[in-house]
């Protein structure tokens, strides 16, 4: 579970960008979270504040009860994170990317390499898996960053944009892992720009604006909230209104 | 004592990756053999040649004369001295400004007569002096004219019945302890000098790649979310560095025993040996200096806010360490006692050392690995620290 309590971050001088104002939301275990706002609402901030990359100014984040600042080693054994830049080694094969990701997090000898096959199997890259990442398309990139991401079968999977630039099998095939996931129990944080992308996968939907948090609920709330039929004008709705951005 | 222990783990699993890394960077890789390993055995054999043809030159000096036929005496002269005397082109003025000739002797037309009527002969010596190459061949030529006037002079004296110590109150003895030493000297420079720049820029390119291009990538960021410690992290970055640093020192040091070893050199009368010996003792005084530049090139290479501007940085740095044993090497004066300690300047100075087959204290050893060693761990427990920050993510 992810508990995030009025956390604030600000950039700029003297941090007075609120990138993140006074959050706060919960995301349970075996549920698919996702964060939802325009370009710019604070989704990769506050990402990264629970992946402890970088230290809130106020408030708290915590990932199966462990405080993002305090405890954060604890934090990093327990997240699997995909950031919107995948990150992938060019120089180094699929399996090697995931295995070095594996080895970080203390797996070693047949434990990791079965863990690994197991991924490549379950992600469908089996043909890729010992080629040098330099060169995949997009797809294939995104496919073997969740596979390292995955790795250490973490408890709690926070995903930037996941779909960002993926084709349509490409989206659909994640969408069924990221349920697969769910099923087992874990804890699923994903954010997004594009709603439906949000409503096709979410349990539960955080919308974001300016930092702060417009809406939370499940889709059917946010339309019954909002008094629309459609999501996209519930969304437009939320964004727009003074009262919404105040909520 | 197992989370050390898992933490020890870590810096490996790190090292290993980046080594594995750094060694498929074919481009990188190849550059390096380049300019370290190959052209530094190349150079010595172009300097080596050059030593041994000017080696070659003074030892049988052929000097262009022109209207020898006035000065017969001089010939006679000139061919006790076993000097070969070749006729002087007609265009030899242009030929020493383009430095095909070195020194040409040019006897005046009324030589014999002026000499038949008790005045002075007269000799042109024609010579560029800006011309190193042809600085042996110049004051060769002069010492053979003086010594010529002075078997001349002594023997009217001696017609005279004056004896020649009349006229020459000094006898100066000449002995030059420098000779084959001081073209060898340019050899030691050189082999010095390369060993450092090995040492300095092995590891450069991996640096970068390690540093600000793991930020460029996007591939920093998820890994800061990993288990891994700034720390940890930076120590298998250092770690990897400078095994590949040293790997590059030392076949760079290879290529300099084989080619002298066996490769067809002229024989120049090198005064010192490359044997396997120098090569551990040159690794040996080169291992401070490869952790040092490989932990101030992680630093460096972080700070960047990209691989262009880390590159800059860090090519303004090398600059820099490399230009300081040139400035040595103008400095004719002794080294002071103090230089040891400064990195690079020392491990210059006790690499010149070594190949003079001066042996080395224990104190001066630990001198020259302190400063260096401390040094390189301040560099990494700072790159360690901006690991650590945040803003490390987007550059500064």
């Amino acid at each position: 579970m992810i508990a995030v309590d009025a956390l604030v971050k600000g950039f700029g001088k003297r941090g007075r960008v609120h990138a993140v104002d006074h959050v706060s939301f919960t995301a349970p275990d075996g549920e698919i979270t996702g964060l939802l706002g325009p370009n710019g609402a604070g989704k990769t901030t506050l990402l990264r504040l629970i992946a402890t990359l970088i230290v809130p100014d106020a408030g708290s984040a915590r990932v199966a009860g462990h405080d993002v600042v305090r405890d954060r080693h604890e934090v990093r054994r327990r997240i699997g994170v995909l950031s919107d830049a995948r990150g992938l080694y060019p120089r180094l094969t699929a399996r090697e990317n995931i295995r070095y990701y594996g080895a970080l997090h203390g797996l070693a000898g047949p434990a990791l390499e079965s863990r690994v096959d197991a991924l490549i199997a379950a992600l469908g890259i089996a043909d890729l898996a010992d080629r040098h990442t330099q060169g995949f398309s997009q797809g294939e990139r995104m496919k073997v960053a969740i596979a390292r991401a995955l790795v250490h079968d973490p408890e709690a999977i926070l995903l930037d944009e996941p779909t960002n630039g993926l084709d349509i099998m490409s989206t659909r095939a994640l969408r069924d892992l990221l349920r697969g996931l769910r099923d087992q129990g874990k804890c699923l944080l994903f954010s997004s720009h594009v709603m439906q992308e949000v409503t096709a996968l979410c349990d539960r939907i955080v919308v974001l604006d300016h930092g702060r948090v417009v809406a939370i609920g499940t889709a059917a709330e946010l339309l019954a909230q909002t008094g629309e039929t459609s999501m996209e004008e519930a969304f437009v709705r939320l964004l727009g209104t003074p009262a919404g951005r105040a909520a | 004592m197992s989370s050390a222990r898992a933490a020890l783990a870590r810096v490996g699993i790190v090292a290993r990756k980046e080594l594995v890394d750094s060694f498929r960077d074919r481009r990188s890789m190849l550059v390096i053999l380049v300019t370290a390993v190959a052209a530094g055995p190349l150079l010595l054999l172009l300097v080596l040649n050059l030593v041994a043809s000017q080696i070659d030159r003074d030892r049988e000096l052929k000097l262009p004369v022109a209207g020898i036929e006035h000065a017969p005496a001089l010939a006679a002269f000139l061919e006790r001295q076993q000097v070969t005397i070749v006729p002087a082109p007609a265009d030899f003025e242009r030929k020493i400004r383009d430095g095909e000739l070195d020194v040409v002797v040019d006897v005046d037309e009324d030589f014999a007569a002026d000499v038949a009527a008790g005045r002075s002969g007269k000799l042109r010596l024609n010579f560029d002096r800006s011309r190193d190459r042809a600085r042996n061949a110049i004051e060769q030529t002069q010492g053979l004219l003086r010594a010529f006037a002075a078997e001349w002079g002594q023997g009217r004296l001696l017609l005279r019945g004056v004896a020649p110590e009349v006229v020459s109150p000094l006898e100066i003895e000449v002995r030059d302890f420098a000779t084959p030493q001081s073209s060898g000297a340019l050899v030691l420079g050189l082999l010095a000098y390369y060993a450092l720049f090995a040492a300095l820029i092995g590891a450069m390119a991996a640096a970068l790649d390690t540093t600000a291009g793991e930020r460029e990538r996007g591939s920093l960021e998820p890994l800061l979310t990993t288990p891994v410690a700034p720390l940890e992290l930076a120590a298998g970055k250092w770690l990897a560095l400078c095994v590949l640093d040293a790997l590059v020192v030392a076949v760079t040091l290879g290529g300099f025993y084989l080619t002298l070893r066996f490769a067809p050199l002229p024989s120049v009368g090198i005064p010192f040996l490359f044997g396997f010996r120098q090569y551990a003792a040159f690794i040996a005084i080169l291992a401070p200096l490869i952790l040092l530049a490989t932990a101030v090139l992680l630093y460096v290479g972080l700070r960047g806010r990209s691989v262009k501007e880390a590159q800059a940085n860090v090519s303004v740095l090398m600059f820099a360490a490399s230009i300081l044993p040139v400035v040595q090497m103008f400095m004719r004066r002794k080294d002071p006692e103090w230089l040891l300690s400064v990195p690079v300047a020392g491990q210059y100075a006790l690499l010149s050392r070594v190949l003079r087959g001066d042996a080395l204290v224990f104190q001066e050893w630990l001198q020259a690995f302190g400063a260096p060693t401390l040094l390189a761990l301040a560099a990494l427990l700072l790159t360690a620290r901006l690991l650590a920050k945040e803003s490390v993510l987007a550059g500064r």
